[in-house]
């Protein structure tokens, strides 16, 4: 990104030639991939011109205005239409930007369009939306993952340079691994939330998704600050891309959590992220095996408090002030029709299951369980803190699978392994590419920090990200 | 009735606070707008919004809960009440379940000249709903139904009292005193009519002295003090009909019919919504500082109690006149400003509580300089009621002079000359020798009639002291 | 095993419409869950309190000021049904008329 905005400033490039050419390679891949629901031709070019004018006077916004990005179809932009990949949404169209959008827009970042994901970003493979499935970049009949499948594929196939994402409990690593991308989950409130459509408020948070380190690093500096308008949002905890130093790895204490390399790894993923492990050994990095003995419970827990607070946050669609409306003599039967019809199977059984362990009789034993579990998961993470500074696993079990390969929920949900114990502590955690399997799939390594310790898992991320490269 | 049978009442109100933004979001909470005008992404519910509490709705609940003695709890939560209903935009409620902002307190008041005390259970903040407006005479029997949203946001505290009220009227003079007092504390302008004010009530009979509670029956839509008594009453009678024929009472919700003058049944039991409550995500708890909390208390204005009580201690007023003070407290106000200048409570207040009342609530209120300075003419018997009540008049309709410029320029001045009132007296006799007479063989009552000859030959100016002893001078002097 | 009633019931609660077959999968998917999730009720949590944010974060109040509201046609932009300046929805006690 350094160089396009290098590009941008010398006027050897202009944004209009940027928007062009990324419009250009969606029009190229977009049959194929389906990684984007809606793409915004006029809105773009007009915002590229903008920033082009701006450039002329000397008066850019940043040195990022005029470079394109796409956004989940569950972040909020006002005036083009928001649709969560739901049948539900199909036509709504926002009256308000998200903050991050806001932000974006304020570095003069023209939107491209909107990316696909699972229907509210409930899933792991982007199977789950009404436009279709989201293919993956390097095997037609792969997933790019989920749920922001549609966000890393379009980053990968070179659609657009850079783009944003959410994670509830893997959304943003497991697509950056599973296409080859750089994807992170920041720590819990360092990224407003405000205007991104909520699928689990505790869980939620929005990141990046890019190419390389540098340019992940680059966004969050933009996204990362505190929201008057997001209560849960972090004081002063803004992001500065730091200056990129070898010499901190020397030292490092880097935490192998044995439960992340056990059964159900694939092989080659295991000697993809140990191999990386070694290259940072090399530097002077010091292996620190430990134990997250909770992370046996973090499927169920992060399950369990996901479809609780979904169900409510999901129930406000009822058809009277927006969205599609399925008509019922009276209130409640309208209401029951709209909901019934407009969401898909997933959003329905989540639903479901979020009403059973919330309600009464159920939620001392469900919903409040999993609560104080959560606070088991938490203290655990903790106390691998006294013995580590990051910590790093694969980011998924496997590659890529099959469309249609997971047909069982329960099995589907198990694509969160790795990756949910974050969200549920509310750590920051990475997914870099660390190679690729026999079939040419991308491998994802994910590196863990402490709450707002951001700045050094970039530090560790770029490192490797040199040496892989070096290396292939 | 009440020979076989305890009344058991309790309350629970919902009073809107006065603040100029809404609890979660900056729209206007001004009454009476277009519908559907003061709405943004928050009160509206739209995808992706989240709420931001407004720091004023916090301290009138806690403003509230210390007048009404309650334990503030410097740690709350809001929680989520899931149901479904078209006024509710997020098909939640932000509200406090487990971990409410005030925990046990009470409210006294006089229920006659007996000081009568109801616990308050809890008081917590929440938000409004928007506001339904049927296409028929009710929600039952229309087609469709209109929302407006205007209201949606607005801070609301509820408070939930204890089940210590026994009778239907007591309960109505319960929510008087609450009103009066967030009326004094200034965070509700608790105007029923506008429903800023409201109550739901659950009562329940027992056997008399019995300690153990019966069904209770939750009444809602009780949009006056006198549609919460009658309501009760209504119930009451009606539980008592129910038991007395061996029945049982349901649990139930039931609306008043204000038109219909009865209860009827909502919903039973059986379909009581499952409200899943849950701890918000989206808002931490609230950490309130503790001192910030003691200046509250500090701070609070005199309550009503307080008030009724000094009015009767120190100005010695009766309880009738007290109360009159308390429960208008802009005529309370008043009097306080009179006495500055005038310091006679009593006088005060039955000028307060006569004429002036009827002309007050038409015309505003008066300066109080000035009314001290016609109590002040009055109480130096430069001029008589009569004259005191026409310079009232004047005074209602301009303010620029002052009382005794009145009485210069007209010469409304008290006629006291004993000499010259003597000479009308004796016209007066002279001219009713016939009645004279009457009185003098025993009709005392017509001593009332020549004061009232004397006065209105006097256009009202005569001093009644004067001619009342004139008068029995000269009528006695001659009595058989 | 989640009897079917209890699935009835639950989609009532949620307002969802469901399908004879839709209730059958769901009845199996939520005794699938509960099944998978009983290990969690195992688990000694007496010591500890829930966590229902990841993050502690010390509360910020907003002041008291009126912000810009957006325009009535903006508001009733998105209704399926509008009527007056108003949402319009279809009668809400059921079984009448
Ligand atoms: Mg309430
Ligand atoms: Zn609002």
């Amino acid at each position: 990104m350094k160089k396009l905005a290098y590009l941008l400033q010398s006027k050897q490039v202009s944004s209009i030639e940027l928007v062009e050419k990324y419009l250009a390679q969606i029009e190229a891949s977009e049959k194929k991939l389906n990684a984007l629901i809606t793409v915004d031709k006029k809105g773009a070019l007009q915002a590229a011109r903008e920033a082009d004018q701006r450039w002329k006077k000397g008066e850019n916004r940043s040195p990022w205005d005029g470079i394109p990005i796409v956004l989940k179809d569950n972040i909020s932009t006002r005036g083009m239409r928001t649709t969560c990949a739901s049948k539900i949404l199909a036509d709504y169209v926002p009256l308000y930007d998200a903050s991050v959008v806001t932000l974006l827009r304020k570095q003069g970042l023209p939107i491209l369009g909107k990316a696909n994901l699972d229907e509210f970003a409930m899933g792991s493979s982007t199977e789950y939306s009404s436009f279709g499935v989201t293919v993956n970049p390097f095997d037609g009949n792969r997933v790019a993952g989920g749920s922001s499948g549609g966000s890393a594929a379009a980053v990968a196939a070179g659609e657009t340079p850079w783009a944003l994402g959410t994670d509830t409990g893997g959304s943003i690593r497991q697509p950056a691994a599973f296409c080859g991308v750089v994807g992170l989950k920041p720590t819990y409130g360092r990224v407003s939330r405000y205007g991104v459509v909520a699928l689990a408020p505790s869980l939620d948070q929005v990141g990046p998704l890019a190419k390389t380190v540098e340019d992940a690093a680059i966004l969050f500096s933009i996204l990362a600050g505190t929201d008057p308008k997001d209560a849960t949002s972090a004081n002063a905890q803004e992001f500065n891309v730091p200056n990129w130093d070898d010499a901190l790895i020397k030292g490092l204490k880097i935490g192998i959590p044995k439960e992340f390399f056990g059964e159900g790894l694939h092989p080659e993923v295991e000697e993809a992220v140990r191999r990386a492990l070694q290259i940072l050994e090399e530097e002077g990095a010091l292996l620190v095996p430990l134990s997250l003995s909770t992370n046996v419970y973090a499927i169920d827990t992060y399950l369990t408090i996901v479809t609780a607070e979904a169900s409510s946050s999901l129930a406000r669609y009822d058809g009277v002030r927006y969205g599609q409306r399925k008509e019922g003599a009276d209130s409640n039967t309208m209401f029951a029709k709209t909901r019934g019809e407009g969401f898909g199977a997933e959003v329905k059984r989540r639903i479901m299951l979020g009403t059973y362990v919330l309600g009464a009789g159920h939620y001392e034993d469900f919903y409040e369980q999993a609560q104080k579990v959560r606070t088991l998961i938490k203290d655990d993470l903790q106390s691998a803190w006294e013995k580590a500074d990051l910590i790093i696993t694969p980011t998924t079990p496997t590659t890529a699978f099959k469309i249609g390969e997971k047909r069982n929920p329960l099995e589907m949900y198990l694509s969160d392994l790795y990756t949910a114990i974050a969200n549920l502590g509310g750590i920051p955690a990475l997914s870099l590419p660390c190679g690729k399997d026999s079939r040419s799939l991308p491998i994802g390594l994910q590196i863990m920090a402490n709450h707002f310790q951001e700045e050094l898992m970039f530090q560790a991320a770029y490192f490797l990200e040199k040496k892989l490269l070096g290396r292939a | 009735m009440s020979r076989k049978y305890d009344t058991v009442i309790g309350l629970e109100i919902h009073v809107a606070l006065l603040t100029e933004s809404k609890f979660l979001c900056s729209c206007s909470t001004e009454f009476g707008a277009p519908p559907n005008s003061h709405c943004c992404p928050i009160c509206l519910g739209l995808p992706g919004s989240l709420p931001a509490i407004n720091a004023k709705a916090v301290e009138y609940a806690v403003i509230a809960g210390s007048a009404l003695n309650c334990v503030i709890n410097p740690f709350s939560k809001f929680d989520r009440k899931n149901y479904f209903y078209p006024d509710l935009p997020k098909a939640y409620q932000i509200t406090q379940d487990a971990y409410p902002i005030c925990g046990p307190g009470y409210l006294d008041y006089y229920v006659q000249d007996k000081l009568e005390r109801t616990k308050i259970v809890r008081i917590h903040l929440e938000e409004e709903a928007g506001k339904l407006i049927h296409s028929g005479e009710s929600i039952i029997d229309s087609e469709y139904s209109l929302v407006d949203y205007n209201r949606a946001g607005i801070p609301l505290i509820e408070i939930v009292t204890a089940p210590d009220i026994t009778a239907p009227e007591q309960a109505r003079l319960f929510l008087e005193q609450l009103r009066l007092v967030m009326n004094y504390i200034q965070v509700s302008d608790t105007k029923m009519e506008e429903g800023s004010l409201r109550c739901d009530a659950n009562i329940s009979l027992k056997p008399k002295g019995s300690p153990v509670l019966g069904t209770k029956v939750e009444i809602k839509n009780l949009n006056s003090f006198r549609a919460l008594e009658r309501a009760l009453e209504f119930e009451k009678e009606r539980q008592r009909e129910v038991l007395e024929q061996g029945g049982q009472i349901e649990q139930e919700s039931r609306t008043w019919d204000e038109r219909a003058g009865k209860t009827m049944t909502m919903r039973s039991k059986a379909d009581a919504p499952d409200y899943r409550f849950f701890p918000d995500p989206n808002l931490p708890p609230l950490n309130l500082d503790p001192v910030w909390i003691e200046n509250l208390k500090k701070s609070l204005p005199e309550l009503p109690l307080e008030r009724l009580h000094r009015l009767k201690d120190q100005d010695r007023l009766s309880h009738y006149e007290a109360a009159f003070l308390v429960n208008y407290p802009d005529f309370g106000d008043l009097f306080e400003k009179v006495k500055v200048t005038f310091p006679e409570p009593k006088a005060i207040v039955n000028l307060l509580m006569g004429d002036y009342a009827r002309l007050a609530r038409e015309h505003g209120h008066l300066n109080p300089v000035r009314l001290g300075e016609l109590l002040q003419l009055l109480a130096d018997e430069v001029i008589n009621k009569n004259q005191g009540k026409d310079i009232l008049e004047e005074l209602f309709k301009t303010e620029e002079d002052s009382p005794a410029e009145i009485v210069e320029k007209r010469g409304w001045r008290m006629l006291s000359d004993a000499a010259q009132l003597r000479k009308v007296v004796e016209g007066i006799l002279a001219d009713n020798p016939d009645l004279v007479g009457r009185f003098r063989n025993g009709e005392n009552k017509l001593f009332g009639f020549f004061i009232g000859q004397v006065m209105r030959a006097t256009e009202g100016k005569a001093d009644p002291e004067v001619v009342n002893n004139l008068l029995r001078e000269e009528l006695e002097g001659g009595r058989n | 095993m989640i009897d079917r009633e209890e699935v009835i019931r639950i989609a009532a609660l949620a307002r969802l419409d469901l399908s004879e077959e839709e209730i059958e999968k769901y009845q199996r998917d939520l005794t699938d869950f509960l099944t998978a999730c009983a290990q969690l009720k195992k688990v000694d949590v007496s010591q500890l309190r829930a966590t229902s944010h990841a993050v502690t974060i010390k509360p910020r109040l907003r002041q008291d000021r009126v912000g810009p509201s957006l325009k009535q046609t903006d508001v009733l932009s998105g209704g399926a049904d509008v009527q007056d300046g108003f949402f319009r929805v279809p009668r809400i006690v059921e079984g009448q008329g």
